[in-house]
């Protein structure tokens, strides 16, 4: 993680957007003062976070390891309050990171807003005017899916990707078919899916025995392994019984009873896992046959 | 180093209005500040509201503290506090005249500003004829005088004409300044300069090397109290006919051998009499219902007070334009503007054309979108490019970046607000930024020919939600041609 060589901040109460916008401006303004010109804005996205209150800590966690990677406008939305409260607060951030070899600096901006109970439910008109134009728009859902629900469907109307971490999901197995409805409305990431990767490319190491599965067992979450379990079902189109034991990381893998030689692995950090899931574009049509079948005896 | 003006009178009528107090006087403040205005200067502010000189300056103190763009500053405000005064006028008739001649000729000789006048119209557009020809009968032989009026420049071409022919009675063209204040922001000027300052843009500027242009001048608030105007205006008039046409103008225009008004307003006039009146096909009006804006529900256009129920206003208008001339032949420029939009919005969006043969993996290049110069003329002011560029990695992948030259980054100063711009441009004398009699005659042109053909029909209203980008047929305006709009 890098630290940022000087930041900028402004807060506010029960704000309008158009406050916003100018707090970002004059942000921006004194971020050059700090600079031997102007701070590079090489945006290559807007990121929205979707963070209930009690995953607040860990989602700024990983933007901050994230900022100088993927200089973009980060738009966090923490839901709460009560249900007549139509109060907006804001944090709005400008991040100067040094460049190698550049005097001038790169520069990210994070703005936090809290939402009041009835913004809460509506939050795409909010952000709508804090996009950054012309750019693609990945939206981070930390927590479940609330789906059917209003924010849910007017996020998913404005990104052009879903970014999720179905581990941090109460029922995985559950979700997994809700889940699988939104795939032609937008393109879907599981950050859990890119960690079960070493998994896969073990299991495909067992081939051609393993296109004789009848039962996988997974020692690990449930979410990874309901998907590498739908992953098999998918490629080898056949029935794949699934025997999990929870764990909180995948221990070990059997198929048919045989043990699938642990993949070297590293440990990974969250903005590493989130960075990549960034840097993917268009549907991953294999995770989506994935997702279908987890479900599927 | 900005020249500053003559010894002159800035007479504004309509003195106790909204425009006076959000936008002139805190702009004349902002002048004064910044040691832009003569020395012999003197504000006249004249309105029906029955205020004393005292009333009128502390009303304006208290209008520069709330909208000023700078901090208040005693020494600033003492000086133009001695240059203030106010004048309560019922009407524009002779008695009324007779005391504003008295206060004029009193000015002249206590503040030495030399007979030089600058009337500012900014009235309702029903007191704008007799004020103009009572104004006229009155014009100064000692010393110049301009006339700066306020749009909505009449209802229709026929109104406008009547309004010029009754100006022209009275002032030549040249001191007439009709006012559009989008001319007079930084970004919009800045159009020319990116135009014509820089090598690159102007020999890819035209039909072979654009795919299209799209304009979007969105609003996020509602009537805000105007519905009497609005109900008469609507979209149509309110933007279309004046700040739209306008952007349109100076995005197609050909670069002017000179940057004076009439070498500039000349190219500009050519683009409007080569637009193409659209077919009834080509346009989409809108009306907005509830909806949601910055996550509060708000009521539907119909609901505002002061609105009709079953009102017939547009408040969203989509259109496709052509540019008949060798330039811009077959390019559509799409421009829309609405209410209660998603955003406060005003871009000007060259899209180019894609790359003929890019010699990469379809899978490297899936995420490319085409070259998009977009210029932000609010709020964000400044411009910006999407390229492709490769993700640093060893294969290859492509992927859209953005440079972005943002005003508030790149000069460490504050943009002046346009009026600032426009009343010291005024009070000069240079009409560059100010629209021409024709002009104004062939915008009207256009926008009469629309509202001829939506009186054969009566939509069903409202179409969109508000907080949406307007009516799904304005999607299908250029679905039909295989694009879409940039929603952000």
């Amino acid at each position: 993680m890098t630290t940022a060589a000087h930041l900028e901040e402004w807060t506010g109460e029960n704000v309008s957007v158009a406050l916003i916008e100018d707090a970002l401006a004059d942000l921006r303004r004194e971020s050059c003062e700090d600079t031997e010109g102007p701070d590079l804005r090489t945006s290559v996205m807007t990121h929205i976070a979707w963070v209930p209150p009690e995953w607040h800590k860990a989602a700024w966690a990983t933007l901050e390891g994230m900022a100088e990677r993927h200089p973009s406008r980060a738009i966090v939305l923490v839901p709460g309050g009560a249900d007549d409260d139509e109060d907006l607060d804001a944090l709005v951030q400008v991040a100067a990171f040094s460049l190698p070899g550049e005097r001038r600096h790169v520069a990210a901006e994070v703005i936090e807003l809290r939402l009041g109970g009835r913004r809460a439910r509506s939050p795409g008109s909010i952000v709508m005017p804090l996009l950054i134009s012309g750019l693609p728009v990945f939206c981070r859902w930390r927590g479940s899916l609330p789906f059917g629900e209003q924010e849910l469907e007017e996020l998913t109307g404005i990104a052009d990707r879903l970014v999720i971490d179905s581990r941090e999901w109460d029922d995985p197995a559950a979700d997994y078919a809700r889940l699988a409805e939104l795939f032609d409305r937008v393109a879907v990431s599981d950050i859990t899916w890119r960690r079960t990767l070493p998994w896969r490319v073990a299991l495909a190491h067992d081939w051609p025995e393993v296109g004789r599965c009848t039962e996988l067992a997974v020692k690990g979450p449930s979410a990874d392994a309901h998907l590498l379990a739908g992953w098999l079902r998918s490629r080898l189109d056949r029935r794949v019984r699934l025997a999990g034991e929870a764990a909180d990381e995948v221990e070990s893998v059997a198929v048919d009873g045989r043990e699938v030689p642990r993949p070297p692995t590293e440990p990974v950090s969250s903005s590493d896992l989130l960075s990549a899931e960034l840097e993917t574009f268009g549907r991953d049509r294999v995770y989506e046959a994935a997702v279908t079948a987890a479900r599927r005896e | 180093m900005a020249q500053t003006p003559e010894p002159c009178v800035l007479v504004v009528f309509g003195a106790s209005g909204d425009l006076t107090k959000r936008k002139i006087y805190p702009a004349i403040y902002a002048l004064a500040l910044r040691r832009l205005l003569p020395e012999n200067f003197a504000i006249l502010g004249a309105a029906r509201s029955d205020w004393t000189d005292e009333e009128f300056r502390h009303n304006m103190e208290a209008a520069v503290r709330e909208f000023g763009r700078d901090e208040f500053r005693g020494d600033v405000w003492e000086r133009l506090v001695e240059a203030t005064s106010y004048i309560p006028l019922e009407s524009a008739d002779e008695e009324a005249l007779d005391k504003l001649a008295s206060a004029l000729t009193e000015l002249d000789g206590a503040r030495g500003t030399m007979g030089n006048r600058v009337y500012y119209l900014a009235v309702p557009p029903v007191a704008m004829p007799q004020l103009a020809q009572a104004l006229g009968k009155m014009h100064e032989t000692e010393g110049w005088t301009r006339l700066i009026i306020e749009k909505p420049f009449g209802y229709d071409q026929a109104s406008a004409r009547e309004l010029n022919e009754l100006i022209w009675r009275h002032f030549k063209e040249e001191e007439v300044f009709r006012i559009d204040h989008y001319l007079g922001k930084e970004t919009v000027q800045n159009m020319a300069a990116l135009r014509f300052a820089n090598g690159i843009f102007e020999p890819i500027w035209n039909r072979q090397f654009i795919d299209h242009v799209q304009i979007t001048v969105g609003e996020s608030i509602g009537l805000e109290g105007r519905a009497e105007y609005y109900e008469k205006a609507g979209a149509i008039r309110d933007i279309v006919q004046n700040h739209m046409l306008q952007l349109v103008a100076l995005t197609a225009m050909e670069p002017p051998s000179d940057f004076t008004a009439d070498s500039v307003r000349n190219e500009k006039v050519k683009v409007l009499r080569s637009i193409h009146t659209p077919g009834p096909k080509h346009v989409v009006r809108g009306q907005y219902g509830r909806g949601y804006v910055e996550g509060i529900e708000v009521p539907a256009y119909g609901e505002e007070p002061g609105v009709d129920s079953n009102s017939m206003t547009e408040t969203y208008v989509a259109a496709k334009l052509f540019v008949d001339n060798w330039r811009w032949a077959d390019t559509p420029f799409y421009v829309r503007t609405g209410k209660r939009l998603p955003r406060r919005e005003t871009t000007i969006a060259i899209q180019f054309k894609r790359a003929p043969h890019p010699p990469f993996a379809e899978a490297a290049a899936e995420e490319l979108r085409p070259n998009l110069l977009t210029i932000h003329v609010q709020p964000d002011e400044g411009v910006s490019l999407a390229i492709a560029a490769k993700v640093p990695g060893l294969g290859v992948r492509l992927r859209t970046v953005h440079m972005d030259f943002v005003y508030g980054g790149a000069f460490h100063v504050e943009m002046p607000e346009a009026y600032e711009r426009l009343l010291l441009d005024a009070m000069r004398g240079d009409a560059t930024l100010f629209t021409r009699a024709d002009e104004v005659d062939e915008q009207w042109a256009i926008v009469d020919a629309i509202i001829a053909a939506w009186k054969r029909d009566r939509p069903a209203f409202p179409n969109y939600a508000a907080g949406t980008w307007g009516p799904p047929s304005a999607d299908e305006l250029l679905h039909r041609d295989g694009r879409s709009w940039r929603h952000h």
